[in-house]
C-alpha cells in the first residue's frame, strides 16, 4: 500500500499535520507529525517522511514542479540532519511514516477534506 | 493545560521590556479567549476616551482555546485596540498560519503597549521573544516585507525553508506606517485584520511586523471524543450544498446572489444592483478568469480563500482574493466594469496595506462629491466620475497621503464634511459599510447600526438563513447572532463557516472536547451576550452615545432599493428592548447584574 499525493488538489489546511501528530503523540504539534505540507503561491506540496540518512547530501539539483522551482530539500522525502522537519523537536529522533499501523490506517488520508491523499494499491 | 496555554505574552514597546503572565482563570471562564478576553482586557486596561493612535492604546493579538488542536476552521485570530477611524473597541479577526504559532509558541495573548522610539518587528519563536529593528523594512510593502522578514530569519537564526514556509507573518504596508485611518494588519500574503484601522495602530507604535514561530504543542483533553466528533463533522460538510459552493468558490458565488436579491453596493449605494456584475453572475466564470488554487486558512478543511492572478505584467504576483465585499465596494460601488481592474484595486490595497472595504467607500464617496460638482477636478487632479480607473492612482495616493489623498486618509467623516456633504458617506460611525444594501433586508441596516465596531458585516450573520428575514422575528435574530458571534469569535471559530449551514452547538462541542471543561449552548450565549454588553460599555464611556447607532440618511430616507427604506427608529427600540437596554441604549442594571457586569457598568450608569 502506498499513500497517492495529488499535490493539485491540496489546499494547504494542514489538518494532516495535525492528526499525524495527535495519532502518534496524543498532542497536536505539527513539528512531530510525519508529514508536512509546504505552501507554495501556485500550488502546495504535501511530503511524506520517508526513511533517516545520516549525511546531509551536497549534489542538489535542481527541481522543477510545474514549471517553478522547488528547493530540492522540499520534495526530499528523507529526514536528515540538516532539515528542520521530520524529528522530535526536544530530541531530535527522526521520525518516518508507518501507515498508522498494521493493517494500513493513515489517519491523514482520512482527514484529508480535498482528497489530496489517498490511500492506494502497490502497482 | 487542555485548550488554553495558560500564558500571556505582555510587550511594552517602550521600554522594550518583555514579560509573560499567568492567564487569570477567570478571563478563561467568562470570556472564552479571543475576542472577549480582548474586550476584558481592553475595558481594564486603558481609559477608553484615550486617542487611538496615542502610546496609551494597546493592541492585542489573541488566538482562542480552540486555535491550533485542529477543530474545523479555528485558524483565526482577534487583533483588538481601541479603532482610530470609528473610537468604538474594534476587533476584526484574521486567517492564516499566525493564530496556531502563537498558540504552539505558548501564548493565548501577545498585548503590545507604548510606543517603540524606533521601528521594530516583534519575532515570538516560543520563548525567545525579541524586538528587533524594522527601520530597513519602514516603507516596504506588505509582500516586500515577508519577503524581507523570512530572508532575515534565514541568513540571522539559520532557519530552513520548511521552518520558513511554517512561520506565520502579520504586518503593515506603508497606509499603517502613515496612519491612514483604515489601514488593515496584513497577514501570509493577502489576508487581512482589515476593518477599523488597526494597522494604524500598529504604525502609531512603530511596530512594522509580528512574526512567530512555535514548534511547542497543544493539549486536548478527551482526544479520541475529539478525533470522532471531527469526522463526524467533516461527513456532515460533505454533504451540505452550502459548504461544497464555499468551497470551489469561496465568497465568489455571491455577487450573484446579491444582484438576484438587488443587494448589491453599487454607486455608492445609489442602486443595488449592478448590471456591469451581471456578467460575474455566474462564479464559474470568475474562476476561470482569475483563480490560481484554492487555499485554506490553517486546520480548516473548507478551503474559501482563492489565489488569484491577472494577465499584467505591472502585477505579477499572485493575490488573495479578491472576496466579495472588495469586489462590491471597490468594484460596483465605484462603478468598474471589468473583475481585472477590481484585481488591481485589490492588489494594491493589499500591498499597501488598506481596508478593501472602507477604501472602497471613500473611493466611490469621492466619485460622487465629484459628479455632484462638490468636488472639483483642480483639488484632485484628475477626472474621477464613476467608472474610472484613475481610482487605482487615487488608491496609492491616499496611502502615501499624497494630495487630496492626505484628507481622504483622515476617514469618511472628515473629508465629506471638508466638501460640504457628511451625508454622502455611506458609513455607521465612521467606518464605510459593506457590499450588502440594507435596504434589500431590514435586518441588515439594524446589524449595522448597532454593531459595536461601527458598519461592519462580521459581527453579526448575513440574515439568508432559518427564516432570518421573517419581519417579525429578525430583530430577536439579530440580537442572538451578535451574542453567537462574540462568542465564536472568542474560541476562536471562522463563523464564515459556522453560521448558516452548521449553526448551532458545535462551539460548545469542541471547547468541551478540548478544554474538558463542560460547556453549554446557553452558556455560550451567556458568554457572548457579556462580551457584547461589555463592548457597548467601552463605547458608552469612549463617549459615543445610542445617537451613534444610526444610518447614512440615504438608507433611512431615500428609497433606492425595492421602493423602500430602512425603518430604523422603529428597529432600535424593539432592538434596545431585546437586549435589555433602555430607550437611548444603555444596558440597565438589571441586565448588567444579570451578566456580572454591575462594577463595569458603574462608569455610565
Amino acid at each position: 500500500m502506498r499513500i497517492k499525493i495529488d499535490y493539485k488538489a491540496c489546499t494547504g489546511c494542514k489538518q494532516c499535520e495535525i492528526i499525524c501528530s495527535l495519532a502518534h503523540t496524543n498532542t497536536v504539534n505539527p513539528w512531530r507529525s510525519r508529514i508536512r505540507v509546504y505552501v507554495g503561491e501556485e500550488f502546495c506540496l504535501p511530503v511524506i517522511a520517508g526513511p533517516y540518512t545520516e549525511a546531509a547530501c551536497n549534489s542538489k539539483g535542481i527541481t522543477m514542479v510545474d514549471g517553478v522551482e522547488v528547493d530540492a530539500c522540499v520534495v526530499c522525502r528523507a529526514s536528515c540532519p540538516v532539515k528542520s522537519v521530520y524529528k522530535e523537536p526536544d530530541t531530535g529522533i527522526p521520525l518516518k511514516c508507518d501507515f498508522c499501523g498494521e493493517p494500513p490506517n493513515p489517519q491523514c488520508v482520512q482527514w484529508c477534506a480535498p482528497n489530496a491523499l489517498t490511500l492506494v494499491e502497490d502497482t | 493545560m487542555f485548550g488554553w496555554k495558560g500564558k500571556l505574552l505582555r510587550i511594552d514597546l517602550s521600554t522594550h521590556l518583555i514579560r509573560t503572565e499567568a492567564l487569570p482563570p477567570r478571563l478563561m471562564k467568562e470570556y472564552i479567549g479571543g475576542r472577549g478576553m480582548c474586550a476584558r482586557i481592553l475595558f481594564d486596561e486603558i481609559d477608553p476616551r484615550i486617542d487611538a493612535l496615542s502610546p496609551d492604546n494597546k493592541l492585542i493579538f489573541a488566538p482562542g482555546p480552540l486555535t491550533g488542536t485542529g477543530a474545523p476552521a479555528a485558524s483565526r485570530y482577534i487583533v483588538s485596540a481601541k479603532s482610530p477611524l470609528s473610537n468604538c473597541v474594534s476587533s476584526p479577526c484574521c486567517g492564516g498560519y499566525l493564530a496556531a504559532n502563537l498558540k504552539y509558541s505558548g501564548y493565548d495573548l501577545v498585548i503590545f503597549e507604548g510606543r517603540s522610539p524606533e521601528p521594530v518587528y516583534a519575532s515570538i519563536c516560543d520563548d525567545r521573544v525579541e524586538l528587533r529593528p524594522a527601520r530597513h523594512l519602514w516603507g516596504k510593502t506588505s509582500h516586500d516585507t515577508e519577503e524581507a522578514i523570512r530572508a532575515e530569519m534565514k541568513s540571522g537564526d539559520g532557519l530552513d525553508n520548511w521552518a520558513l514556509n511554517a512561520m506565520g507573518i502579520a504586518n503593515i504596508g506603508p497606509a499603517g506606517e502613515n496612519l491612514v485611518r483604515f489601514a488593515s494588519i496584513m497577514a501570509d500574503g493577502g489576508r487581512a485584520a482589515g476593518r477599523s484601522g488597526l494597522g494604524a495602530v500598529m504604525g502609531s507604535k512603530n511596530l512594522k511586523a509580528i512574526v512567530s514561530l512555535g514548534k511547542g504543542h497543544v493539549n486536548i483533553a478527551d482526544v479520541e471524543g475529539f478525533r470522532k466528533a471531527v469526522m463526524a463533522f467533516y461527513q456532515e460538510g460533505r454533504d451540505n450544498g452550502e459548504l461544497r459552493k464555499r468551497r470551489r468558490y469561496g465568497t465568489w458565488s455571491l455577487p450573484g446572489r446579491a444582484n438576484a436579491s438587488k443587494s448589491q453596493a453599487t454607486y455608492n449605494f445609489k442602486e443595488g444592483y449592478s448590471e456591469a456584475f451581471a456578467k460575474y453572475e455566474d462564479p464559474e466564470v470568475i474562476r476561470d478568469l482569475i483563480r490560481v488554487r484554492d487555499e485554506a486558512c490553517f486546520a480548516c478543511p473548507f478551503s474559501c480563500g482563492k489565489r488569484s492572478r491577472i494577465k499584467d505584467t505591472d502585477y505579477p504576483l499572485t493575490a488573495k482574493g479578491p472576496e466579495h465585499e472588495t469586489m462590491a465596494l471597490l468594484g460596483s460601488n465605484c462603478g468598474l466594469e471589468y473583475m481585472e481592474d477590481i484585481c488591481r484595486a485589490n492588489y494594491i490595497c493589499n500591498e499597501l496595506g488598506m481596508d478593501t472595504i472602507t477604501a472602497g467607500a471613500m473611493i466611490s464617496l469621492a466619485m460622487e462629491l465629484f459628479e455632484e460638482g462638490h468636488l472639483p477636478e483642480r483639488e484632485i487632479g484628475y477626472p474621477l466620475p464613476f467608472g474610472s480607473t484613475n481610482m487605482l492612482r487615487l488608491l496609492n495616493e491616499i496611502a502615501l497621503r499624497q494630495g487630496i489623498g492626505d484628507l481622504m486618509a483622515e476617514g469618511g467623516v472628515a473629508f465629506a464634511s471638508r466638501y460640504g456633504h457628511p451625508e454622502l458617506f455611506m458609513g455607521v460611525k465612521g467606518m464605510g459599510i459593506p457590499a450588502w444594501h440594507p435596504q434589500a433586508f431590514d435586518a441588515l441596516g439594524l446589524q449595522y447600526a448597532t454593531s459595536n465596531t461601527g458598519g461592519s458585516h462580521t459581527k453579526s450573520t448575513m440574515p439568508f438563513y432559518e427564516g432570518r428575514k421573517d419581519p417579525a422575528r429578525f430583530v430577536e435574530f439579530t440580537k442572538k447572532d451578535q451574542d453567537y458571534i462574540s462568542a465564536a469569535d472568542s474560541g476562536v471559530l471562522c463563523w464564515i463557516i459556522y453560521h448558516g449551514p452548521l449553526w448551532g452547538e458545535k462551539l460548545a462541542e469542541w471547547l468541551t472536547y478540548v478544554t474538558g471543561v463542560e460547556h453549554t449552548v446557553q452558556g455560550m450565549d451567556i458568554v457572548g451576550e457579556r462580551i457584547w454588553n461589555l463592548e457597548r460599555l467601552f463605547n458608552l464611556r469612549a463617549g459615543l452615545t445610542g445617537k451613534d447607532d444610526c444610518l447614512p440618511p440615504r438608507i433611512t430616507r431615500e428609497p433606492r432599493v425595492k421602493n423602500r427604506v430602512v425603518q430604523l427608529d422603529r428597529l432600535l427600540d424593539e432592538y434596545y428592548a431585546s437586549r435589555g437596554w433602555d430607550s437611548s441604549g444603555v444596558p440597565t442594571r438589571e441586565k448588567l447584574q444579570e451578566l456580572g457586569l454591575e462594577e463595569e457598568g458603574a462608569y455610565v450608569l
